[in-house]
């Protein structure tokens, strides 16, 4: 089955959105280092990961302003920091990989691929990994950042790369691009493609000593690490029917999609759903909702592009078995769940296919919460 | 946090998408009995298709879209003899709708094909107007060319294939039938391994069961020529609309290859052993009752 790519902005080079006047970000769960009225410079932190939290991660200020409000969100009011120093690179081999992973939890480095999984934690598995993987494949429709920013910024990703391989200690780097349509970037997948190992039901890559990592989440390490600049933006596509300039621009975290869109000469009165990330795997969004780290697209889709399930009975085609990249059917899963479902990455893929138009990921997500 | 609703795209290929392809790949066989049996095929197969959508209404209370009881309907006249009374194809329609789909579990819910429910029923309540309407006594030919009678004649293939003999609607025009399943498969709205399967497990059946000393006496051809058993008594329509239905076929290909080989195995056995001519309907219902089985083993 091969799904509609969308990829029209593949060509568009990578431009810097307009600021918006002020970015915000979620304090919940957050130990906040700032007060409201504080002047912040870039880069600076606004809040801290509590220590029991491990999932939890640092936030800095894209922004040199001043906070203006801490409750419920953080906003700070400003404009960005437009100077990024590039061409720095420091040799991997001349950092301890203790540091490179300090480096990486302090600057808020996330999964920027859509898993949002605090970077340093995956560097530090506690397993021996040989291969680390730059996943370039970015198989969502609409979604073409990561293409650009491999074709734009390939040194400071090799260099993202290399960091990440030296704090893991693997003598292995690749970079993966291969390009077979969704789901083709699913992590597993990749991993028995370019090292012909399996990853066996309920284990991660790591566990066959293989790590994975985003082309962004390699080149916010290169500059965590070499420029000292924390995770403060990334690049996004920003696509669909109702956008009027459409293309990949570089928008610093916190800021809120309804001004991306806007600067993006959309016709709101036309969209029928906006989606922060990609359209299989992402999410719904509110034109308030902010750019988040993990968020590859801001994609503004009018009532023609999308669809919403209606929930017909299954007509046992079988098409959710054939679609489905782990070889689960969904059908089965969601009547009478079983362990196998942690193999399910909610893809969407079953959805996708399903003529009976069924919500199927969030029939297997009820699923895997009635297996626990 | 608001519940994602991701994805929030779809390929497009609904079961309304499916089911009007279904309908489309039917008007051939419909339209080929009309051209060669008349107004009395359009009858037969206008009030199916009225009372299984009736039907539908009056149990379910409501007046559901694109849910296949019309396609039903259609395939269900399709099987019936082409001198049936006006009210034979209703009844099997209301029957195959009312006992077939909505008393045996609902939309999606069936073991058995709803068609072929109708058709098993009508045998078992009408016999009589079943049979004496099955092999009508005719200037050009006198019975079904796969019967193994004292009298039974070859009926030449190119009369095979264009109908010219008595039998059901759909045997009116094998060829139609034929060009209404090279729609359903180019339209790829079904899984074309189950009617290559059927059909090629009927050719090889044919040819390497030993024949009965019936057919050896009466109907030596049938022994030797496997497009007898391919074109005669609605292999094509069985093959092609009936077991390839989703939701009484296995889940799997594997599966549905399995049920493909089973449901051919069952007819050939029928009519190289048996009197009766054909037992395609039959067929159908057989292979549907080892679906859980095969589904157990293949998904």
């Amino acid at each position: 089955m091969k799904i509609k790519e969308h990829k029209h902005t593949a060509s568009d080079p990578i431009k810097r959105l307009a600021p918006s006047p002020s970015v915000r970000f979620g304090a919940k769960g957050l130990c906040l280092v700032v007060a409201a009225g504080d002047s912040v410079r870039a880069g600076q932190l606004l809040a801290v990961s509590p220590r029991e939290d491990r999932f939890a991660k640092h936030v800095c200020s894209p922004y040199n302003g001043s906070v203006v409000q801490i409750q419920p969100d953080v906003v700070v009011h400003g404009e960005p920091d437009v100077v990024v120093a590039t061409g720095s690179h420091v040799a991997p081999l001349s950092l301890a990989p203790e540091y490179i992973v300090e480096r990486a939890k302090v600057a808020g480095i996330v999964g920027m691929g859509g898993g949002a999984y605090p970077t340093h934690l995956k560097l530090t598995t506690g397993l021996p990994v040989d291969t680390v993987i730059v996943n370039g494949c970015e198989s969502e429709p609409y979604l073409t950042c990561d293409a650009r920013v491999l074709v734009e910024y390939r040194a400071e990703v090799d260099c993202g790369l290399q960091l990440a391989a030296r704090a893991v200690g693997a003598s292995r780097t690749l970079i993966a691009n291969a390009h077979h349509g969704y789901p083709g970037g699913y992590e597993k997948t990749l991993v028995s493609e370019y090292c012909g190992h399996l990853v066996p039901t309920g284990q991660r890559p790591h566990h066959v000593g293989v790590i994975v990592i985003n082309v962004q989440t390699a080149r916010a390490l290169h500059q965590a690490v070499c420029l000292g600049r924390p995770l403060l933006d990334r690049v996004v596509t920003v696509a669909g029917g109702a956008v009027g300039c459409p293309g990949n621009y570089l928008v610093p975290l916190g800021t809120e999609v309804g001004h991306v869109l806007k600067e993006c000469a959309t016709d709101v009165s036309k969209i029928a759903a906006v989606v922060l990330g990609g359209p299989m795997m992402g999410r719904e969004a509110q034109l308030e909702t902010t750019v988040e780290a993990w968020a590859g697209g801001v994609l503004a889709l009018v009532p023609g592009e999308i669809h919403r399930p209606v929930d017909m009975p299954c007509i046992r085609c079988g098409d959710c078995l054939v679609a489905c990249p782990a070889g689960l059917s969904a059908r089965h899963l969601v009547l009478r769940p079983n362990p196998s479902l942690r193999d399910c990455t909610e893809c969407g893929m079953c959805q996708y296919v399903c003529p009976a138009e069924r919500p199927l990921v969030r029939l297997l997500r009820q699923a895997k919460a009635k297996i626990g | 946090m608001t519940e994602t609703q991701t994805p929030v795209l779809h390929c497009g290929r609904t079961t309304k998408h499916l089911h009007w392809w279904v309908l489309a790949a039917l008007l051939c066989p419909v339209g080929g009995a009309i051209w060669r049996v008349g107004a009395p095929a359009a009858i037969l197969v206008g009030t199916a298709a009225v009372a299984a959508w009736l039907g539908q209404v009056i149990v379910t209370r409501r007046v559901a879209r694109h849910d296949g009881s019309i396609i039903t309907g259609v395939i269900l006249a399709l099987t019936l003899p082409a001198t049936s009374p006006f009210w034979l194809s209703p009844l099997g329609a209301m029957l195959a709708i009312v006992v077939g789909k909505h008393l045996a579990g609902g939309a999606g819910n069936t073991l058995f094909n709803p068609a072929a429910v109708g058709r098993a029923l009508l045998m078992g309540l009408v016999p009589g107007v079943m049979f004496a309407a099955q092999w009508p006594t005719d200037a050009i030919s006198t019975a079904s060319p796969l019967a193994k009678e004292i009298d039974s004649v070859l009926v030449p293939w190119v009369d095979l294939f264009m109908g010219d003999h008595p039998g059901s609607l759909a045997d009116a025009g094998p060829l139609f039938v034929l060009g209404g399943g090279v729609v359903l498969l180019l339209a790829r709205v079904v899984d074309g391994w189950t009617p290559l399967c059927y059909f090629g497990a009927i050719s090889l059946f044919s040819m390497i069961l030993p024949p009965s000393g019936r057919i050896e006496g009466h109907a030596p051809w049938l022994a030797t020529n496997p497009l007898f058993h391919l074109v005669g008594g609605g292999t094509l329509m069985v093959g092609f609309f009936m077991l390839t239905d989703p939701v009484t076929s296995p889940f799997t290909r594997r599966g549905r290859i399995v049920f493909a080989v089973t449901s051919a195995l069952f007819v050939m056995l029928v009519r190289t052993y048996t009197v009766y001519p054909d037992a395609g309907v039959l067929s159908v219902l057989f292979a549907n009752a080892l679906v859980p089985l095969i589904d157990r083993r293949t998904i």
